[in-house]
């Protein structure tokens, strides 16, 4: 019982955290048709730029708010300068920018801070809560990945729920030609959307480098799981992306605890293999009327 | 006329044979002269200098930590060269990144012998890479010396060029897996270990020693896919009610081990592989995971708390007994002859390592003799191989039939009580002798107590380092 608690513990904060990459992936596919491979590398930048700025000692939380920040600027100055240019280019052409984009991305960060592993520091402690007499596989910490993920997914969902702007938004990303007739900067939105997406992102990657081995590739990895995550969500949907998390982040974790961890990246496989037969489109995609 | 163009056709053709012959005879004569005085010339070696060479990684994954031993190397190298070199020759080491991966080994090793002519493949790190090249090697006859990994597969009839040098896993998991049997009898013991050679073999060793009824639970990693911290791993490891943890893990993977451990409040006794125990590589990865949020003065000491208490083995003396002439020499060496590598890392697991290799070489080119050829070598490694002054704290095995180095190991455990190891990253806590030395083999040979005293370091080097 007890192993089974940790484990799914430790599988929703995992799956969480795959779950905000892939929030991000889904923010730049729904508005521009693109999946963004250097998602994972540019969390990278940002958190070490925040590293860089935490050995200033200000303190973790003016940090936090520069990696976000960084991150609204990086995404928008990426759309603006790389992919603009490739945006009515056959689909290829995007994929190789951002694939470059993440050779790039890693091979600055190796110049300027070194390809050493390092430690990232938590805002909060990492000890396990205590429920009873036991320490459970959830900390401070995590509690943390649960509400700054949560908060975050709510933000963006409320944004283009409610707002005039998110209406334009998904009025650009669903129909560019007849936003443009009437009268939406159709460019602009889409630079914002890809800051969006890469605040999310910026967001994971400071609540992951914490919990793993801090280096520019570390990442990369998180990366093929949110991927996993976004398809299982069906690639346009954020609550997809926060469900397919979760449930990637869960698959993974019983795999480890009752098959054997070398088997957890073949557990991923055959979900996602699963998932794609079961449901071609994803979990939660919306109907395709799109795709004739 | 016809017979006239014939006649000149055939004078034509017939000095062109006595040509051909007459510059065959020649140079066969003169390689004949030269057989004769002995001095075929050695690839890569000439009356005033020594090049060899080396894979390892310095980008990628296996990078940090790993891409200080052969600059740690050189420290040695520049010693000798300082001082008249290895009979007036001086050696130059040509070291090259692979980046661990083996098919840019195959590229990079092909390089340094067909390119750079290299005389022997000295200090190349890595077990998926070097067996990538081992074939090559040991058919251009080009000495693979000191292998930087533990696998079996270094002791290989097929293979007469390569020579491994630190314990074999196996031989460290006999002896953990020995002091386990006797010091924690009756208590569960589980695994957590990486899914490849390096772990299955340290667990073949376990496995030899601890009994299967008391081994309660095997838990694995995949070294490629490892992203984020082994909480499932942990908690079954808990659920199985293991008391002792043994461990096969990369530095990383150590770190992201006892985190989720210390989530779940699990503290089993840690025994682990030296390959991932190393205080000042593992001690960075895990500053920041007990300290909230910045604040470096209390980093270091917070990674004490982890690492405190871990048991794993030893073959070289401790980085923090400064007590030990080797470990004198080490820090001199560095300090005068490898000044960045002192200030980037000072002397810790990966650069005494480094070190130890490079003593381990320069031997074996003094005892191959001043004309050295790669036979020489080889052979000087076979015959006295065992009587290096290394400073491993148990003689190398080599000989005839045997192509590993050290197998024997001590047992020693990671403690804050014992004075710490300060190098340029910060203060770790130091080891404390447990047990041991002790010698075994990778067969089903006993494990037992080596007594005889360690070989200290050549009184020149002392005198001069």
């Amino acid at each position: 019982m007890r192993l089974f608690v940790n484990v799914t513990l430790g599988g929703i904060a995992e799956g969480l955290i795959f779950a905000s990459v892939a929030l991000g992936l889904v923010l730049i596919f729904r508005a521009t048709n693109i999946i963004n491979f250097a998602q994972g590398a540019m969390a990278m930048l940002t958190t070490f730029i925040a590293f860089s700025v935490l050995g200033r000692g200000v303190g973790y939380w003016p940090a936090f708010v520069v990696a976000l920040a960084c991150g609204l600027l990086l995404g928008g100055a990426v759309q603006l300068v790389l992919v603009r240019p490739v945006e009515n280019k056959p689909p290829l052409n995007a994929v190789i920018v951002t694939f470059g984009l993440l050779i790039l991305l890693e091979g600055i960060a190796g110049a300027i801070w070194g390809n050493t592993n390092r430690s990232f520091p938590a805002p909060f402690s990492e000890r396990g809560l205590v429920v009873g007499k036991t320490s459970i596989a959830f900390s401070h910490f995590d509690v943390f990945i649960v509400v700054a993920v949560l908060v975050l997914a709510g933000l963006i969902g409320a944004l283009f729920r409610f707002s005039t702007l998110g209406l334009r938004m998904r009025a650009a990303a669903f129909a560019p030609e007849a936003a443009r007739l009437l009268g939406i900067r159709v460019g602009r939105l889409l630079t914002l959307g890809w800051a969006l997406a890469a605040v999310a992102g910026a967001l994971a990657g400071v609540l992951v480098a914490p919990t793993s081995v801090f280096s520019p590739s570390y990442m990369d990895l998180i990366l093929v799981y949110a991927f996993t995550a976004a398809v299982l969500g069906g690639l346009d949907s954020p609550v997809g992306a926060l469900v397919g998390g979760l449930v990637t982040g869960l698959v993974l974790a019983y795999v480890g605890g009752y098959l054997g961890g070398a088997l957890e990246p073949i557990g991923a496989l055959v979900l996602l293999i699963v998932v794609l037969m079961i449901r071609p489109e994803g979990l939660f995609a919306r109907p395709t009327a799109r795709r004739v | 006329m016809v017979r006239a163009w014939s006649r000149r056709a055939t004078s034509r053709a017939k000095a062109l044979v006595t040509a051909v012959s007459l510059v065959a005879l020649v140079a066969g004569s003169l390689s004949l002269f030269s057989g004769a005085a002995g001095a075929a010339p050695t690839t890569g070696v000439t009356a005033k200098s020594i090049t060899i060479g080396a894979t390892v990684p310095l980008t990628g994954v296996a990078a940090p930590g790993y891409d200080e031993i052969a600059p740690a190397m050189n420290a040695v190298f520049a010693w000798v060269n300082a001082h008249g070199g290895v009979y007036g020759r001086k050696i130059n080491y040509d070291y090259v990144d692979d980046a661990y991966n083996p098919s840019q080994t195959t590229i990079q090793t092909r390089k340094l012998v067909l390119q750079d002519n290299i005389f022997a493949d000295v200090g190349p790190l890595g077990t998926p890479t070097q067996l990538a090249v081992q074939g090559f090697l040991n058919s251009e006859k080009v000495p693979q010396l000191f292998v930087e990994s533990g696998c079996d597969c270094w002791n290989n009839p097929k293979a007469p060029y390569t020579f491994g040098w630190q314990p074999p896993y196996t031989v460290d998991g006999k002896i953990l897996g020995a002091y386990i049997k006797t010091h924690f009898a009756g208590k569960k013991v589980g695994y957590l270990y990486q899914d490849d050679e390096f772990g299955q073999d340290f667990v073949k060793g376990l496995d030899m020693e601890i009994p299967k009824s008391s081994v309660v639970s095997r838990q694995t990693y995949d070294v490629a896919t490892l992203a984020g911290p082994l909480t499932s791993q942990m908690s079954a490891l808990q659920a199985a009610g293991a008391q002792v943890v043994a461990m096969a893990t990369v530095p990383a993977a150590t770190a992201l081990a006892l985190l989720p451990a210390y989530e779940i409040g699990y503290h089993p006794q840690f025994v682990l592989d030296a390959v991932g125990a190393d205080p000042p590589t593992v001690g960075p990865l895990l500053s920041s995971f007990t300290s909230k949020g910045g604040g470096s003065a209390s980093q270091a000491s917070a990674a004490v708390g982890l690492l405190d208490g871990i048991i794993t083995n030893a073959y070289l003396p401790a980085e923090n007994d400064t007590s030990n002439a080797w470990i004198q020499v080490d820090r001199k060496l560095l300090q005068n002859y490898a000044p960045t590598v002192w200030q980037k890392y000072g002397l810790d697991g990966n650069t005494e390592y480094g070190l130890a290799l490079a003593f381990t070489f320069v031997q074996a080119l003094e005892k191959a003799g001043k004309n050295l050829t790669r036979q020489s070598l080889l052979n000087a490694i076979s015959k006295d191989g065992k009587s290096f002054d290394t400073p491993g704290l148990v003689p190398l095995t080599y000989g005839p039939n045997s192509h590993f180095g050290f197998q024997g190991d001590s047992v020693v455990q990671i403690s804050s009580s014992a004075s710490p190891i300060v190098t340029p990253n910060g203060s770790f806590p130091g080891v404390v002798q447990l047990a041991g030395p002790y010698v075994t083999n990778v067969g089903k040979g006993p494990v037992k107590a080596y007594t005889a005293k360690s070989s200290q370091p050549p009184a020149k080097l002392v005198k001069t380092a």
